[in-house]
């Protein structure tokens, strides 16, 4: 039986190498993160995902950003000295920068030393934004919106090489530290854009240096540095040291008044910043209640599959420490028509279908009852939004469905096609088109639903393909403007506004709000424009999701945000409390 | 024919196979699926920049062209750059290679050493309990879907029983060692039904043999002629089946990487089809086709060596 | 070694001889073996299952909402209820039609493939031989989850695209060992006679030589058939799956959420229903493979 010795050995060598487990003692504050998808590179111009753009913001800063313990969202400078002085027609902003602000240590500066941040790098940064060359996925920002900035990326689409050095009357550099900005129409939103990773600054020694290889190499000025970056499904930042001196918030909105115990705290707490990227939801899951991961976004769609249903969380994760934050967050879920169709011009059958669906039930079962019906376009927490307006063909109300039904010609759903229902090819989103499914059932509305991976819906949507289909909104910044673009005429696909639809009266109205400054001439143009939408229903409205994080006692500070980027350095970790409840997991 | 000969016209026989492969990656993957744009330029894109973008990429030249490029690829292994992350195929496919081989390669080993021993084992026992109760736990082990093995397999022993970790990858000797061993023993499940089931046919049509009765006659063990006998004779087929399985080791395992958290190659591609990010599923059915082909030949070749009549033919 | 030939002419020799009895011969070997008559029986329970439902007469209300959502098995539901409260036993009933159907459309198709291509090339040799065979070398170089993937994508979604892609990846194995047995067979005297007696090529290969490759195909058939059922949890899983009703793919893909929080009913029952019949389908393809395949007889 000789034969059998390396098969014995190799058991046994299996088993000894099961029984080594790695423990875990450090006294360095490490904050573990999980993250459901991959990380498209690090490079600021291309970051158009949350996960991307959350990388890139723990290395690169802007010069603003959002105040971190205050709401509605408070732009704050971060860069920037001060918030900038703005001419009295809105259209040049001038910032005065920081002073004494260093990029990392890199191969590229002189003598391997990172340099001091100066007004140029700004420049340079936003030019990269529009080099027609580079096809940065943050064009559409600012495309239009400064002066001589579409002229400049104009200029150079067809030449072979695009010359930085000439100049763009929109955005100079006065001195080393000044910067001026001058837009082309009032934008105002333009501060916004500002604090978004796609206007943070890089250095240009570093891009040269590297090349196409760029994504790899984030050389910032921000408080994390992370030297190489690597397609892996680990991403490990450590510490700045040489970061300037911040400091973490000592005001806050009285719902976060809790939260200012490190209030005047030098900035960042944690000296190591791991990010685990885990595609699948049952890992990331069963990590986070061993205590590998210090807080777990659950996906907005998932609620059900993750907690067990009902209000809170159960005893067993009480006892363990765990705490639950659910946040609303700036999102609409929506089934858009497609407006080309002559069958979807049919108000009355779109005002059905949207009287036939139930959020409500959608609401218990994707969302445990914590998400608001959607009754129109803008989220509550943003000014646009009507509060207490009830959108008068929301479901359920079966009698006025097969009511609407009937008076648009299709009498119990007699005479209507299949309607096909597009959406991404996720379990959840698979689960939501089965539920619209049923819903439609009801008034006799044949529905077939399609899962599409994302990039193929995507498609079937800019080239109009597809009939209706299921996706959801997040905001790019807080404002209605961001919602309402979404049904304005002139964006229609490939534009954003993917439903096609086109009304005349909301184009209008659109257009004088979208140059405006905000003031409460504007939020009423937003709440006109929100109710015009909701009658004529161009989307069966789905909810306003909220996003719930579930957290281990130990990590410090955290609050859920729509835009969070950079928000790895207020968090901080309580090691002894750790150390007890690990224990205990 | 000289043993030469052979392998320069079986290599000679590659190109054509190649040029096939490549025909049909170019019209599955660039004809008929291709517009990459509105991967590249998310949901902001406006139908210029999308014109851009395909001048810039090359999509609006001749087909024939295109056709050549990759042709070129397959020699070249520069598949370009991935279109959902702008790395480096080429550098994706190195760094990948390795966390799919420390989780394929063990498996591979330990599951080919194990079945082996096995057939022999069932062989010698042939017909009776024991063989017919392997056999059945083989084909059971064979009628669970991968991915129940793994859910399970992840909740239960690793979670539940805490004697794995969850998830995970660190790279380097031995730090990945924690890490692979529960996703070793799912793929050993996985693979260990098929390899015993046909290792137990290749050793019994062997011990079917002439040569093997005319042992018996002479009067030695049973245990000698299977181990001294059949196994040397059984050894070309189940060398064979070895060395074809080879290439499939490099692309790594699609769910077991994406469940575990291992940055190899399996993932890769799993992450590369959901984004729909062709030049990363060309580039990988490019390497495992010529991988495959590769080891093809060297199969072949090592056959006639063993078994010079095969040449004839 | 040198015994290989000559045995397998003796044999070949005989079994040509007594070749009309072959048949029965192999219909009594499978009655006679326990586990094969078993198999046979519970594969026939499965198909049952699938025409019921397929027509309506089993599980058709499996949309329904028979209870609260994720309720634990219990003797009210026997398998539990998933998301929206449907019964999982009404939904692993209609998922048998689904993984029978696919199963015998792919084992269908790539049958047809396999034997059409392989005979002829195997028959007329030459150049069509050469390209049939460059043919399937190529296609059987690319990985088949690659092919699945393309296919899926050209085709789009939905049952019809799971039948066609998972038959057009699995015939090359088939046409590999249908084209060597038609070589091996033309050149026997059996089918000189025929052409002596003025029989065209379709009659020789379709009349004399298919018949003796037939047992190929019929153990060939038991396992793509079991292999469809298995690979179509992987196309659920990349989201490539059947739509619209319930299958044991997108019950078991369903779990990856489910599982973490305990629900192991969907995972479960899935598993189970498809656990019978795929070692169902490979005890027969054994069984069957032992009955007709003349190389392992009196063994």
């Amino acid at each position: 039986m000789k034969k059998f010795l390396p098969l014995a050995l190799l058991l046994s060598l299996v088993v000894s190498l099961t029984a080594c487990t790695k423990k875990e003692t450090s006294n360095i504050k490490e904050l573990h993160l999980t993250i459901s998808a991959k990380v498209k590179g690090m490079d600021p111009i291309y970051a158009n995902d949350v996960y991307s753009s959350n990388e890139v913001a723990r290395v690169y800063e802007g010069l603003l950003e959002y105040h971190y313990l205050k709401r509605p969202y408070t732009l704050v400078p971060n860069l920037a000295e001060a918030m900038p002085i703005v001419s009295a027609d809105g259209l040049t902003y001038t910032f005065k920068l920081r002073k004494g602000v260093m990029f990392h240590n890199d191969a590229a500066f002189d003598n391997g030393k990172g340099r001091e941040l100066t007004a140029e790098d700004f420049v340079y940064s936003i030019k990269r934004l529009a080099d027609p060359k580079l096809q940065a996925l943050g064009w559409w920002l600012l495309d239009g919106k400064v002066k001589g900035l579409n002229e400049w990326r104009a200029k150079f689409a067809d030449l072979t090489k695009v010359d930085y050095t000439e100049e763009v009357e929109g955005i100079k550099a006065l001195d080393r530290y000044t910067i001026q900005f001058q837009l082309a129409k009032p934008f105002p939103q333009f501060l916004y854009s500002l604090a978004m990773p796609f206007t943070f600054a890089v250095a240009k020694e570093v891009v040269t240096k590297y090349g196409k290889e760029f994504i790899n190499h984030p050389v910032g000025t921000g408080p994390f540095i992370l030297p190489v970056f690597k397609q892996s499904n680990k991403i490990t930042y450590t510490k700045n040291p040489a970061f300037r001196k911040k400091l973490y918030p000592s005001d806050a909105s009285a719902e976060f008044k809790h939260l200012l115990k490190d209030a005047g705290k030098p900035l960042p707490f944690v000296d190591k910043v791991v990010v685990d990227i885990l595609v699948e939801s049952q890992p990331r899951w069963l990590n986070f209640q061993k205590g590998r991961i210090d807080y777990i976004v659950i996906p907005k769609d998932n609620f059900d599959s993750a907690v067990i249903p009902g209000k809170g969380i159960t005893d067993e994760l009480a006892k363990k420490g765990i705490s639950l934050l659910v946040t609303p967050s700036l999102d609409v879920t929506y089934t858009a028509y497609n407006h080309d169709r002559e069958l979807f011009r049919n108000l009355k059958l779109r005002q059905a279908m949207s009287a036939a669906y139930d959020p409500a039930q959608s609401n218990t079962l994707f969302y445990n009852n914590n998400a608001l019906p959607a009754q129109s376009v803008v989220p509550p927490g943003i000014a646009g939004n009507i509060s207490g307006y009830k959108n008068p063909f929301h479901g359920p109300n079966l009698e006025l469905a097969k009511k609407l039904l009937a008076e648009a010609g299709y009498p119990e759903g007699k005479g209507l096609p299949e309607i096909t229902y597009d959406c991404p090819s996720s379990t959840v989103s698979r689960q939501i088109g089965e539920f619209f499914k049923k819903q439609m059932a009801q008034i006799g509305v044949k529905v077939k639903v399609i899962n599409n991976p994302w990039p193929e819906l995507q498609k079937k949507i800019k080239n109009r393909t597809v009939m209706m289909y299921g996706i959801a909104w997040g905001a790019d910044y807080p404002d209605a403007e961001n919602f309402l673009q979404l049904l304005y005429g002139p964006n229609t696909s490939p534009g954003a506004n993917g439903s096609g639809y086109n009304n005349e009266e909301f184009n209008a109205l659109y257009k004088t709000a979208a140059v405006m400054q905000d003031s409460p001439q504007r939020t009423a143009l937003y709440e006109k424009m929100n109710r015009i939408v909701a009658e004529q229903v161009p989307w069966v409205f789905g909810v306003h999701r909220q996003s719930f994080v579930l957290q281990h006692s130990w990590l410090k500070n955290y609050i859920s945000a729509d835009f969070n980027a950079g928000q790895a350095q207020y968090l901080n970790i309580d090691l002894t409390k750790k150390k007890d409840m690990t224990s205990k997991l | 024919m000289n043993l030469w000969v052979y392998t320069f016209r079986r290599l000679l026989y590659v190109i054509p196979v190649l040029l096939g492969v490549c025909l049909i990656i170019y019209l599955l993957f660039n004809v008929v699926a291709g517009d990459p744009t509105h991967i590249l330029l998310g949901k902001h894109a406006t139908a210029k920049q999308m014109a851009e973008l395909r001048h810039e990429l090359g999509l609006d030249r001749h087909w024939f062209m295109q056709y050549l490029d990759l042709v070129k690829s397959a020699f070249t292994f520069d598949f370009g750059r991935s279109w959902s992350t702008k790395q480096l195929i080429s550098s994706m496919i190195s760094e990948g290679a390795i966390p799919s081989l420390t989780l394929t390669v063990p498996g591979f080993f330990i599951s080919t050493i194990c079945a082996v021993s096995l057939s022999l084992l069932v062989s010698f026992y042939r017909g009776g309990l024991f063989d017919k109760f392997t056999i059945l736990i083989c084909i059971s082990l064979m009628s669970i879907p991968s991915l129940a093995y793994i859910l399970f397999g992840q909740y239960f022993f690793a979670y539940k029983l805490g004697m794995f970790e969850i998830s995970g990858y660190d790279f380097g000797f031995p730090h990945f060692i924690p890490y692979i061993q529960l996703p070793v023993l799912i793929w050993i499940t996985l693979t260990i039904g098929p390899d015993l089931r046909f290792y137990r046919t290749v050793v019994l049509d062997e011990v079917y043999q002439d040569y093997v009765r005319t042992a018996r006659a002479k009067g030695l063990g049973e245990k000698l002629i299977l181990f001294k006998h059949v196994l040397k004779n059984a050894m070309i087929p189940i060398v064979t089946y070895v060395v074809i399985q080879i290439p499939f080791l490099i692309l790594g395992a699609l769910l077991i990487e994406s469940f575990f958290g291992i940055p190899g190659l399996g993932g890769i591609t799993l992450n590369a089809i959901n984004s729909s990010d062709f030049p990363v599923i060309r580039a990988m059915t490019i390497l495992s086709a010529v991988a495959y082909i590769i080891f093809g030949v060297i199969t072949d070749i090592l056959y006639t060596v063993v078994d010079p009549r095969v040449r004839l033919n | 070694m040198e015994n290989v030939q000559s045995n397998s002419f003796a044999t070949t020799e005989i079994k040509e001889l007594k070749s009309k009895s072959l048949w029965r011969h192999a219909f009594e070997t499978l009655l006679r073996d326990k586990t094969a008559v078993v198999s046979l029986f519970t594969v026939g329970v499965y198909a049952l299952i699938a025409l019921l439902t397929a027509f309506g007469f089993l599980a058709a209300d499996w949309a329904a909402e028979v209870g609260p959502s994720y309720q634990s098995p219990s003797t009210e539901f026997l398998f539990g209820t998933d998301i929206f409260g449907r019964s999982v036993v009404a939904k692993t009933l209609k998922g048998t039609q689904v993984a029978m159907s696919i199963g015998l459309s792919t084992a269908v198709l790539s049958a047809v493939i396999g034997v059409f291509l392989g005979s002829i090339a195997g028959y007329y040799g030459g150049k069509i031989d050469e390209i049939i065979v460059w043919f399937y070398n190529t296609f059987s170089s690319i990985p088949s989850i690659m092919l699945l993937v393309a296919i899926t994508f050209i085709l789009g979604k939905g049952l019809v695209a799971v039948y066609l892609a998972l038959g057009l990846t699995s015939w090359v194995g088939l046409c590999r060992l249908i084209r060597g047995e038609v070589i091996r067979h033309k050149d026997r005297e059996y089918v000189h006679a025929a052409s002596a007696i003025g029989g065209g090529d379709f009659r020789k290969l379709f009349k004399h030589i298919l018949p003796n490759v037939l047992h190929i195909v019929i153990i060939n058939f038991s396992l793509q058939f079991q292999v469809a059922i298995k690979a179509e949890v992987i196309l659920s899983y990349l989201g490539l799956g059947v739509q619209g009703q319930p299958s044991w793919g997108t019950m078991i893909d369903d779990a990856k959420l489910e599982l973490a929080r305990g629900v192991w009913w969907q995972l479960g029952a899935a598993t189970f229903a498809m656990f019978g019949v795929v070692l169902t389908l490979n005890l027969l393809g054994d069984a069957l493979r032992d009955a007709l395949d003349p190389k392992l007889k009196g063994k």
